[in-house]
Formats: C-alpha cells, structure tokens, sequence
C-alpha cells in the first residue's frame, strides 16, 4: 500500500512537470490531450479513459481516447445524447458512478453499452477554466467503485492544467490573426502613401490627384490597390502611360 | 496571475480613442500616456497621446528609430526608466539626450498584448523619478492587455480610411512621412528605405521634428536633389 503510494506520487509530480514543459513550448493539443488522458489512465487505476472538447458550436466532439473501447463507448454517449459525461460537460462539475449496473438507470443506452464492453464504473472530470467549460476527461473502469475524493482531485488538477494549454493556445491562434491582419493593414497604408508620394512628384500633382490616378489605374486592371502602390514604389509600372479619361 | 487580472480590468465600450490611455491616467502615478500598435514589420501607428509631452516622447522613438518601444515590441517585457536623468541609456543614447530636454523624470515602456503577441506599447511618463512597483507594473500589464482590442480596432480602422484626419495628439500613422519618402526616393533616385533614412538624417542634423521636415518635402518648399551630402549627414 505505501509503495502504490509512492509511486502514484512519484508518478503524478512527474506529470506535472511535463505538462509545465509542454505549455512553455509549441505544442499540439491533440497530442497534449491523448498525452492527459492516458495518464491520468494509468495513475488513477482505471482501464480506458476519453476526453471529449466542445466545438465551436458547443457540440461535443471526441478528441482522445486510449483505446477502441473508450472511442466506442464514448461514441454511443455522444450518438444517444445523455451519459455523465454530457452531464459533466453540462454542469461543470464531476461526475462518478461507481457501480453501473446499480447506478446507470439515468442513460440507459449508455449503461448497456459500457456494461457490454466491460467497463463497470466511470468518473467523468470536466476541463473548465474560470467559468468556461470546453470539454470533458472521461475515465473507465472494468471494477466497480467511485474514485475517491483524493483521485478526483487528481484528476481535476492535471485537467485544469491542461485546460489552461488549450485555452492559451486558443487565444494565441486568434492573437496571431489579427496581428497579422493589423500589419497588413499599416504596411498597405503605408505602401499607399509612399506610392501617392512618387506619383504626385513624377506627375508634378497634388496627393489628391496621385491618389485618385493610382485608384483608377487599379481599378480599370481589376489589381489591389496594395499591389498598384508596390509597384510604383518599385518603378516597375508608369500609371501616366493610360489616357486619363 | 497577469492573465486574472487581465481579465477584470475592462474598458468600457463604446470607447473613444483618447480613451485608451486614459486607464493608466486614472490608476498610475504618471503625468502622461500614449498607446502606438506596432506590426513585427515595423510599421507603427500613435493612437492617442494625453498631452504634448507624451506625443513627443513618442514621436521621438518614431524620428529616430531607437528606444525602448522597440525592445518591448519585440521582447513583450515591460521596460522601467525610473530616473532617465541618472543613466547613460546605452541602448539608446540620442533618444536620451533628447529627453534630457523634455521635463521627464522616469518612462514606462508597457506591452500591450493580446495573448502572447504583442501588437503594440503604452508609452507612460512622470515629470519626477518615480519606480513602480510590482502592483503598479501588473496594474499598468493588465490595462494594457485590456485596452488590445479596442486599439488594435482603431488602428485598422484608421489604416484602411483613405481621408483619415491625423491630428497633434493623434499623430497616427504620420502619413505626410510617408508621403515625403515617396517624394524623395524620385528626387534623390533611391529606394524608399533609403529616402526614409535620408529624411530621418535630414531632421536629426537641423533639429527640427520628422514631421515638420516631411511637411516642408510635402509643400514643395523643401527638396533633396541638391542637397549637398555632408549637410544630411554631419
């Protein structure tokens, strides 16, 4: 019993060293999550586990799974529309039921087919971060028996890690977005203001008049105006060669 | 952590630009804000300044292409000056001659990120040496990743506007700049890299402001074809 301790230990603090070194690095999160759930799999004695994210729309989809059983039985959660994991997914919180057979008269459709794949109990963690919940962790049995309170909260707080992963990299996906949609707005800005500089002193015009002919020069060709203006920065296209009309 | 306290401090919407630096204002001990975004490319555009001094510290960095908005644009860290009389600033020694003659006593460079990336710098002073401390600095952090969206949004919308009027304390995007270095790359028969580092020469060596310079070259009233190279670079 101490040895099982011990190393279940061992075992969790080295966990969460790695995921600390996967968050501070580029990482997949498909990986990071197939990674989560088989160890949480493996410290927390259970035989199969799964983890279902929300997607865009709020429908959960499965992302991970340790085995075919845990895909399948999942999968029958999702197709049937009621399981502890939608319940978990819903509420935010935990949800254990230690005995199936005795306890799974809430999902029906679900009990039978985990009971048929030999899976006897289940403890569902949810992956929420201050109010938002995005998925679940799913863990199963082949004996009966809740986790106990200690193993929920070992479960809760490498999924919270995780979470925050996922989420960070969210959030950076969408940062890089609109830096890149930023840039390339004050880069066309300023091509543009450059290319009306060129323009205004080889026509001898005013940056109206420059503006107005480089506009209609790309516009008569169908061309981004981002384009027009690079290439006369570049001299590499004479707008006066067209008759103003 | 910065990422919690990111989260609470919000801006109130909707907001005009002027109101971007106006949280640092009312929570820091400074005398003044401004907030630039700056693209990994470089280009930057001023979107609010709460007063003349903190324009010019701002335009300052723009003219002379040194400071610490630069390093924190691209490190994401937080840069204090407490006292910027007490320092050679090695990093940057022109920019801190020229506040040496501006009534500043300390400057705070903040990232102003969304996530990870940083998209721009709220660039705050005090008019006496002042430190902040680490509350003040996750106060100023947590404002600043507030105010991100709302900045990034001006900028864009600023960007893509062809008749956007730029005016003393919203210097935006310095069009006339860059107007006067499309000019000058057809005066002098350069590329605009270079035309922009011979306007940038030109009114470092008269002591007259980027803008100003740029405005003349616009006018007409100033060209470089003939002038003499060892006037621009002395």
């Amino acid at each position: 019993m101490m040895m099982t301790t011990e190393t279940r230990e061992t075992k969790l603090s080295a966990a969460f060293v790695k995921l600390a070194d996967t968050l501070v690095t580029d990482f997949d999160v498909v990986d990071l999550l197939h990674w989560l759930v088989e160890k949480c799999t493996e410290i927390l004695d259970t035989q199969a586990g799964g983890i279902m994210l929300a997607d865009p729309t709020g429908q959960l989809q499965l992302v991970a799974s340790t085995s075919e059983e845990a895909e399948l039985v999942e999968i029958f959660q999702l197709a049937a529309g009621a399981g502890p994991c939608l319940d978990c997914f819903r509420t935010g919180t935990p949800v254990t039921v230690g005995d199936l057979e005795a306890d799974g008269g809430r999902w029906p459709t679900f009990s039978t087919e985990a009971l048929k794949l030999g899976f006897r109990s289940v403890h569902a963690t949810p992956l929420r971060l201050r109010g938002q919940f995005v998925g679940t962790m799913n863990l199963f049995s082949h004996h009966t028996g809740a986790l106990i309170a200690e193993d929920i909260a070992v479960a809760q707080a490498l999924a919270d890690v995780a979470t925050i992963g996922l989420l960070q990299e969210r959030h950076l996906r969408n940062a890089n977005l609109v830096a890149e949609q930023l840039q390339r707005a004050l880069d066309s800005r300023i091509l543009i203001e450059q290319a009306k500089g060129v323009l205004a002193t080889t026509m001898s015009t005013t940056m109206n008049d420059a503006f107005t002919t480089m506009r209609t020069y790309a516009r008569d060709r169908n061309l981004p105006l981002r384009q027009v203006a690079d290439d006369i920065i570049g001299r590499r296209i004479d707008v006066r060669k067209r008759t103003t009309s | 952590m910065t990422d919690s306290a990111n989260s609470e401090a919000r801006v109130p919407e909707p907001y005009d630009v002027h109101d971007l630096c106006r949280p640092f204002l009312s929570s820091l001990p400074v005398s003044g804000a401004s907030v630039t975004v700056v693209t990994a490319s470089g280009a930057r555009m001023t979107l609010c300044s709460s007063d003349a001094i903190a324009a010019r510290i701002d335009e300052l960095q723009f003219e002379l292409g040194e400071g610490p908005q630069s390093s924190v644009a691209l490190s994401g860290q937080i840069v204090i000056v407490p006292d910027v009389a007490s320092r050679g600033h090695d990093d940057w020694p022109v920019l801190g001659a020229a506040l040496g003659e501006l009534p500043v006593g300390a400057i705070f460079c903040v990232p102003i990120q969304m996530g990870a990336v940083t998209v721009g710098v709220a660039t705050l002073y005090c008019d006496k040496p002042l430190a902040l401390n680490n509350h003040q600095q996750t106060t100023a952090l947590a404002i600043a990743s507030a105010i991100a969206g709302g900045a990034v949004q001006h900028a864009m919308v600023s960007a893509i506007d062809d008749a956007a009027v730029e005016s003393p304390t919203a210097p935006a995007l310095r069009r006339e700049v860059h107007q006067a270095t499309g000019i000058l790359l057809v005066q002098l028969n350069t590329t605009a890299t270079i035309a922009y580092a011979r306007l940038q020469a030109y009114a470092f060596a008269n002591g007259r402001t980027l803008q100003s310079v740029a405005h003349d070259v616009v006018a007409g009233s100033l060209t470089f074809d003939d002038t003499p190279r060892d006037n621009t670079f002395p």
